[in-house]
């Protein structure tokens, strides 16, 4: 797995460098549009600008046609299967993060989703956890560090993966790194492994977003800067939702002390 | 089933309230829970309903004028460049609001298809209450969609919707406020770019 995404990142660092630059804050004569600017939290934004530019040229002509392609090409039963299939392969490293973060009850939920998915539901095929009481939830390094305490920082909007800020930048190199396929195995089967998730876990994203970005685009005046809004404020909200979720490990039916 | 729902809720909040506070505010929490659960009712009736696209335009753009606050959304998402704006700009941006909305809005109604709603707990948040709920719709994961009615005009008025942690006004009022910037925070250029934004739509 890790060859698969070494020389994205080795792209995606010699693009920074390439065209690094900072935007220029407003005068402290003018406090309004300081504070707005300082809201924004994005001082790359020129070389994020570019990045974003570059990104939207690529989805435009590979990753959307493909997604659409995609589509079009597999019914919707095997493309929800084909999700299942690759969020329960994720579920490790979910695992890890659910107790890193001190989350018990969140990790119980991932442990029973992913022995009941991968036994009941054929290796992850379906998601028979969801109905029988175990939903999902998004778990990943990144919100580990933030639940650690460790700010987001600025925006960034990188190559590639889009959205993101240090913090989330550092947490998917940590996922990559906690991943176990990551360490299984050598050899062009296994390589060839990695790189066919890689490429499903692609397509399966871009397409679930399909009609929803289309739109955006359509919608928005300043595109970059709606998805840098709702990207922030999603990213926020499931951060909350790990943190507030302060579940006792007692089942049910047992009293629940009340949250603190 | 609705009705059922109103009265769990308004009394699950009249439990929830503490005595010296419950006149007042258990009112307003109910008031507004009530609110939603008619608007709610009437988005499933219109969305599930028979009836061509046009018609159900028609209809969700009634009660898009009639529930939400849109003098008040729109000022929120023009920021603090309301206060610089002239009458006339903000009266024409006003009015190209309520088109974006509304286009915003009615353009989604096939996607909704078979939607339906759960109603869950109210909070107080500031002056406003917040009444959160889950969307469902066939062969779509259930997303929390939370609604934000404000009760400062008397009557209840829808003044945001928070879908999956996201705030369908703040967003707004980024975008803006990012073309502002880069447009030197010009607001006759955000109002000529919504104008010839709409009509691109349109056309």
């Amino acid at each position: 797995m890790r060859a698969c995404y070494r020389p994205v990142l080795m792209a995606a660092a010699l693009f920074v460098a390439g065209v690094a630059g900072c935007a220029t804050p407003p005068p402290a004569s003018d406090p309004a549009a300081l504070a707005d600017f300082q809201e924004a939290n994005d001082p790359l934004e020129p070389t994020n600008r570019v990045i974003y530019a570059v990104n939207d040229g690529v989805d435009l002509v590979v990753l959307r046609p493909l997604a659409l392609a995609y589509r079009a090409v597999v019914p919707e039963v095997v493309r929800n299967h084909t999700h299942n299939l690759l969020a329960n392969l994720g579920s490790p490293v979910a695992l890890s993060n659910d107790m890193l973060q001190g989350k018990p009850r969140r990790a119980g939920d991932t442990m029973m989703r992913f022995l009941i998915n991968t036994t009941v539901g054929v290796a992850g095929v379906f998601d028979v956890a969801t109905g029988w009481g175990w939903p999902t939830h998004e778990s990943d390094s990144g919100m580990t560090l933030a639940i650690w305490g460790v700010p987001g920082g600025p925006y960034l909007f990188l190559p590639v993966l889009g959205p993101s800020n240090p913090r989330d930048t550092v947490g998917f190199g940590a996922d990559l790194a906690m991943d176990p396929l990551t360490w299984i195995g050598q050899g062009t089967a296994v390589a060839d492994l990695g790189y066919s998730r890689l490429g499903v876990s692609a397509l399966d994203a871009r397409e679930r977003v399909l009609d929803e970005l289309d739109r955006l685009k359509q919608e928005a005046l300043d595109p970059y800067a709606t998805i840098r809004s709702l990207a922030r404020q999603h990213r926020e909200s499931e951060i909350d939702d790990a943190r507030t979720d302060t579940r006792a490990t007692v089942p049910d039916w047992y009293p629940q002390s009340p949250p603190r | 089933m609705v009705k059922r729902r109103t009265l769990l809720t308004a009394l699950a909040t009249l439990a929830a309230t503490p005595f010296g506070a419950r006149h007042g505010r258990a009112d307003t929490a109910g008031d507004a829970a009530a609110f939603i659960d008619k608007l709610l009712h009437d988005l499933t009736t219109v969305v599930n309903g028979a009836g061509s696209v046009e018609d159900k335009r028609a209809a969700l753009e009634k009660i898009i004028d009639s529930t939400v606050d849109l003098t008040a959304v729109a000022r929120f998402c023009l920021g603090r460049f309301w206060r610089t704006a002239t009458a006339g700009q903000r009266r024409d941006y006003t009015d190209l609001f309520h088109r974006v909305l509304v286009t915003d809005i009615t353009g989604k109604v096939g996607d909704y298809q078979g939607v339906s709603f759960t109603v869950g707990r109210n909070t107080p948040r500031d002056d406003d209450v917040a009444i959160a709920t889950v969307v469902n719709r066939p062969g779509n994961a259930p997303n929390k969609v939370e609604w934000l009615v404000s009760m400062a005009g008397g009557s209840p008025k829808l003044i945001d919707v928070i879908a999956e942690g996201v705030s369908l006004r703040l967003t707004q009022r980024d975008d803006y406020a990012s073309y502002l910037a880069r447009n030197n925070n010009d607001v006759q250029a955000l109002i000529d770019a919504m104008r010839q934004h709409t009509l691109n739509r349109q056309g």
